[in-house]
């Protein structure tokens, strides 16, 4: 049976130890939520409708995005850090121990800040999502799909590190360029960026597909959706490996 | 009987970005006897933490191959990480804001240690290194020494056959790192574990070791066992004498002068062809001495005694 | 004088020598101004070409210009004051002959410059390529210099408010709050014109308005003096209360010795 539970169990409890500076973070980011819905709110006052998009809309597809990066940031944090930890050495600490690699290195580490986003975003859909049990299921389904993707996309480029060196700052670029694009709806974007947002920088799969889904449930787009996830978890699994084999061979100049 | 531990050529060399490859590790071979205690010295730089990487399954040498417990590490990592354990000084496995034994627990799934088992490995490795009444603190609160006996129980857990140990007491003061040599050795004797304790510093060979390596440039330049080495080699002394007036030379029998200066003058003593206690008494008798000091000579120059000799 | 200008020279040659810095934050502004471009371009489309008074390549060119001027200050420069005055470099500084306030004001300046420089060009050219040309060219050159005050004000304001919130909150949690103040009632995400009547009052009577409000509105086609003349004079006033609050946090740190 797989150490991962309690691994994460354990990176629970010493992301939570101080308590203090815990509810501190997450009041912070839930403020932050917060001003990010009054914008909203702010914005459809004036606005009425967005190309068929209501407010509530808008907060459904806001509310995913908090539960995927809450869950891709907040609960498995190291899925970040991943250049970070090849260059620090820290990644021979894992190698010792008799699991396998990567499940341990993302279970181990929570990020208060980003927990906020996991709380707020399945609060504020219960509040002002319509969460009929239909809705509420396909919520946290395509949220959960998300954050695989974004998972993935991250273990990606972490990995990419391990081939070419560097503390994997460019992985941060294409990340928050994900989490903008994902921010907004899908059909505010026109021919080329759309393109853009189902492939390279895939925040189609992060809130657009998902949130459709909630408005709108139709069995292939979820299909799509959940092989789309399984295929960025591949790609973050097999590149991971690879650069692991080279890590092990020790390619990059680690001291 | 099976080595628990056997180099044969080992080789790491690591491509450089500008210039020559670094050759880390230039072909290193030994077999250590289950139940050993083997210090594995050399200075900064020397390859140490490479070889042990590869000894342990981090790091897959560039040529050569070697057996741990009979498994080969980089291809048997999972399998040799269940009956090895590691101590790596400057790295901790505690987590540090929950106390040793929430980090135990967790090791203890991670390993695969029965449930009823757990808590009393715990205890007897809490009595065994005098630690148990530490593993209820959280970690933030303990001094580095309690942190590292600590940490010791983790390593020994899961009753592995071999520890690794990479400079475990780095940042330790003269006491505790007294102490916690006495408890490898304790660890050593008590449960048979053997033991590789990588290090550049002197004294873990004369505490701790029973047989010595020596690497330097990622080469092994000697490998004995301690108690020929401290005859051969660290019966050497520095002395370090200040004048009231610099004299022309420094002429004592027994002392090699190595170094005159304008204030003072440095001496080599090899203590088996004379005691220091007379070569002090000497220098103090004939010359006008305002300070006196007496130390080991520092690693390097024992590695580059031990370079020099015919092997 | 010479020492500030030496300052500002300082902050402009270091930002000009990262390229690699420098090209991630434009990068990073021309993402958002992409989004924001598509935001409030559907925005208009769904209200029959105009919003208030704003047409599409005005919304675009408000957008443009909100955005630069706040792009060009250092973020998390509050947190670093409160850092500094929290751990005693502050100290240090006040050691050398001119104003501490005064020489990191004008390295910050130097830094917003650079970065203003390439911002503002690159800014200018997608959203001419998004919006078409900007409603007045008068009014885009006026932007420059609101653009400029903008940041100044902005960098002002977080002298006074870095001081000042160090001693209430913990300076991580003021940059937090700080930001949210420039977004909203500095009328960066949305032009103030746009809010409910009530906000849009609280709005302009806070020093706010002055750094992404005031260079938009120009930008949007509406050039006028007196917008600049409100920009200089909250300058003033932030720059004063910015040298007030290190004065008294130098004083505090004579008496309690740091």
């Amino acid at each position: 049976m797989s150490a991962v539970p309690a691994t994460l169990r354990t990176a629970l409890a010493d992301g939570v130890a101080n308590r203090h500076s815990f509810w501190v973070q997450v009041g912070l980011m839930v403020a932050n939520d917060v001003t990010w819905v009054l914008f909203w709110v702010l914005f459809f006052d004036q606005i009425g409708t967005l190309r068929g998009w209501q407010m509530r809309d808008v907060i459904v597809l806001f509310s995913i995005l908090l539960l995927s990066a809450g869950v891709a940031l907040g609960l498995f944090a190291n899925s970040r850090r991943i250049g970070q930890l090849a260059a620090d050495g820290s990644l021979d600490e894992t190698l010792t121990l008799p699991v396998s690699p990567l499940p341990h290195i993302l279970s181990s580490r929570i990020d208060a800040a980003n927990m906020g986003d996991l709380l707020f975003g399945p609060a504020l859909f219960l509040v002002a999502g319509h969460p009929t049990p239909e809705r509420t299921a396909v919520f946290l389904l395509g949220a959960l799909a998300g954050s695989v993707v974004l998972i993935g996309f991250l273990v990606a480029c972490g990995a990419l590190t391990l081939f070419v060196g560097g503390r994997g700052e460019q992985a941060d670029l294409g990340f928050n360029a994900i989490l903008i694009f994902a921010s907004y709806p899908l059909d505010l974007f026109g021919g080329a960026t759309k393109v853009l947002l189902f492939t390279a920088v895939p925040a189609a799969f992060v809130t657009g597909l998902p949130a459709r889904l909630v408005r709108n449930f139709d069995p292939a787009s979820a299909l799509l959706l959940a092989a789309v996830a399984v295929a960025f978890a591949l790609l973050g699994w097999g590149l991971f490996t690879l650069g692991m084999r080279r890590y092990s061979s020790g390619s990059i100049w680690t001291r | 009987m099976t080595a628990a531990i056997e180099a044969n050529q080992l080789r790491k060399t690591f491509p450089a970005r500008r210039g020559e490859p670094i050759e880390a590790v230039a072909g290193i071979s030994f077999s250590v006897a289950p139940g050993e205690r083997l210090a594995y010295i050399g200075p900064n730089g020397a390859g140490k933490s490479t070889s042990i990487k590869m000894l342990t399954g981090i790091l897959h040498p560039t040529a050569g191959d070697a057996r741990v417990l009979g498994i080969v590490p980089w291809r048997g990592r999972r399998e040799l990480a269940a009956r090895i354990g590691t101590l790596f000084g400057q790295r901790s496995q505690l987590w540090f804001q929950l106390t040793p034994r929430q980090t135990y627990r967790l090791l203890a799934r991670i390993y695969r240690i029965p449930a009823a088992e757990q808590d009393a490995r715990i205890a007897e490795l809490g009595e065994l290194l005098d630690a148990g009444n530490l593993f209820d603190q959280p970690v933030r609160g303990l001094s580095l020494g309690q942190r590292m006996r600590c940490e010791l129980v983790a390593s020994m857990l899961h009753q592995p056959e071999v520890l690794f140990l990479d400079e475990p007491t780095i940042g330790l003061d003269l006491v505790a790192k007294a102490r916690f040599r006495d408890l490898i050795v304790r660890i050593n004797e008590e449960r048979g574990t053997t033991i590789l304790l990588t290090s550049h510093d002197v004294s873990d060979i004369e505490q701790v070791a029973r047989r010595v390596i020596v690497i330097n440039h990622g080469r092994l330049i000697y490998d004995d066992r301690v108690s020929r080495m401290r005859r051969a080699l660290m019966g050497t002394k520095m002395v370090d004498v200040r004048f009231e007036q610099p004299p022309d030379t420094v002429e004592v029998d027994g002392a090699r002068l190595v170094k005159l200066t304008g204030s003072g003058a440095k001496l080599e003593v090899d203590t088996a062809e004379r005691p220091i206690r007379s070569v002090l008494d000497d220098l103090l008798d004939r010359y006008q001495v305002v300070d006196i000091s007496v130390s080991d000579p520092p690693l390097e120059e024992i590695v580059s005694h031990i370079y020099a000799r015919p092997l | 004088m010479s020492a500030y200008l030496g300052g500002w020279q300082v902050g402009f040659l270091r930002t000009i020598r990262s390229p690699g810095d420098l090209s991630v934050r434009v990068g990073f502004f021309a993402i958002i101004l992409l989004v924001m471009s598509a935001l409030w371009s559907a925005a208009v489309a769904s209200n029959g070409g105009s919003i208030e008074g704003y047409t599409r390549a005005a919304l675009l060119w408000y957008v443009f210009a909100a955005q630069v001027a706040v792009l060009g200050v250092r973020p998390r420069s509050v947190e670093e004051i409160g850092d500094e005055i929290g751990s005693g470099a502050v100290a240090v500084q006040m050691l050398r002959p001119v104003s501490v306030v005064g020489m990191r004001m004008s390295l910050e300046l130097g830094e917003a410059c650079a970065r203003l420089i390439v911002a503002f060009a690159a800014g200018a050219l997608l959203t001419w390529l998004f919006a078409g040309p900007p409603p007045s060219l008068p009014a885009l050159a006026l932007a420059v210099p609101a653009v400029l005050l903008g940041c100044a004000a902005n960098i002002a304001s977080q002298h006074a408010f870095g001081g000042v919130a160090f001693w209430l909150i913990d300076a991580k949690s003021s940059w937090f709050f700080y930001q949210k103040l420039v977004f909203l009632p500095g009328g960066m995400l949305i032009p103030l014109d746009l809010l409910p009547r009530g906000l849009e009052l609280i709005s302009l009577a806070l020093p706010f308005a002055t750094m992404a409000y005031v260079p938009g509105r120009i930008a949007s086609g509406h050039p006028d003096p007196l917008l600049l003349l409100w920009q200089v004079a909250w300058l003033a006033v932030l720059t004063a209360m910015a040298a007030a609050v290190f004065a008294a946090g130098e004083r505090r740190l004579q008496v309690t010795g740091g």
